[in-house]
């Protein structure tokens, strides 16, 4: 079984080089949530930029709140999101005819009510990839946890509708992806921004068998099912954490309040 | 199969008077986030009131801000927690001090990390009630929805591990509950107070067929699983949703934002 590794470099201020691996390509999704205070810094890791629908209005009214002592216009200029698709239910005008008029591509999806959002922008990137890029290509998604809950649970989905893809899920408190039972996996820690609560989630399918390295309470050959055991507040020792299940895993870390 | 009736009447100003089925009882308890705007109103339904380990900070802390004309002091008299259960790493000592001094019931279950504070809550209400009360009990939980994400996933457990239980996790944005396979369920919308954003969620299993009427997207025999297809962003139409599943279904329902009247926590 191959070896998958995660590390949410995205998270720091400069992204380490790891001779070992070759570097992932990032993509930024921005959903229709108040932006994570770290949103520009996830910006600038990623080479492309999305909006879905209403998360071009939280970039726009949002963004320059970072950058207090700049024009809030030349914020909006530099932090210009390359497409914003969707079904267009939410974004406001004001919003749309701004974007247009500096370049932003707008991709209308409104008769698509079968997918989400977000779905819908994931599609987008998965299809503008070459098949050599998606194999190192990280999709980080701002505002996607919180909020209503049928819409954090159908951002959950995403990450198993598109179990090859790697897909971070982000909020100011945590952040979440999916730990595809194909693998085994490695997740190194960076103790810097994130941790140490943490956990490991067997949604939408009952796990019988995981074993892991690095926590608080370590599972061994455990079975872990809604309505039994599940991992949460957990604790991570050490920097780095092994799983191997079963089944497919969520992964949550607690992101530091910096 | 039995069926189970359901009603947000928790989120109306009084509880109208049904006839055909028993009141229901109703506890509330409070975990460590911000107080939805409707606190007091879930406070005023309830028999029973605990804490969640911090859910007693943001008591102390918030309930004097829906009532700012008022002393703070005497806010918090008014809104007296039965108790407050927890692991207790998170109270502060002013506030413990403060409602052990006017007589609340303090149970430190710090050298059990086992359960979630919630978890311990939910096994305290259920030990207090006899089992003629526990068959119309419903525990409503506040503060329950966002915030750490494993947090929120073990609140979810909740739900399922105590499935024979009615328990409402709430936010400001969506209230969520179990649908146990063992009924057949009726869920009679409050259309003044939730609504229309819905969703029918397979948490912990697949299901290989459900059953709904009620919904802009009904379910018809449908196979639900993650990876697949999950009813989210549906549409309630009409006062009266009903599910049929083979498998433990999540039922979430959008708050509306309302209770301008009263003012809103800053966040």
């Amino acid at each position: 079984m191959d070896l998958m590794h995660h590390s949410s470099t995205f998270l720091l201020p400069s992204i380490p080089v790891d001779s070992h691996r070759p570097p992932l390509t990032y993509a930024l999704v921005v959903l229709n949530q108040s932006l994570p205070r770290f949103t520009p810094l996830l910006w600038q890791q990623a080479r492309l930029h999305l909006c879905a629908d209403g998360g071009a209005n939280r970039l726009f009214d949002e963004m320059p709140l970072f950058f207090p002592k700049e024009n809030a216009s030349d914020v909006r200029r530099r932090y210009k999101p390359d497409a914003i698709k969707g079904d267009m239910d939410s974004i406001r005008k004001d919003v749309l005819d701004f974007y247009k008029s500096i370049g932003t591509k707008i991709i209308d999806k409104s008769h698509d009510q079968d997918t989400t959002d977000l779905h819908k922008c994931i599609t987008y990137i998965r299809d503008s990839s070459s098949d050599v890029n998606k194999s190192n290509l990280c999709i980080l998604v701002a505002g996607a946890l919180g909020g209503r809950f049928d819409h954090e649970i159908g951002n959950l989905n995403v990450l198993y509708c598109f179990s090859s893809l790697r897909i971070v899920l982000l909020s100011n408190d945590s952040l979440v992806y999916l730990l595809p039972r194909t693998h085994r996996h490695e997740i190194h820690i960076q103790t810097s921004v994130e941790g140490p609560h943490c956990g490991l989630i067997p949604l939408g399918m009952p796990s019988s068998s995981s074993t892991t390295t690095g926590l608080q309470w370590n599972l061994n050959n455990t079975e872990m099912k809604f309505g039994g055991l599940v991992s949460t507040s957990n604790v991570i020792e050490g920097e780095k954490v092994t799983v191997q299940s079963d089944s497919n895993l969520l992964w949550t870390i607690s992101i530091k309040k910096l």
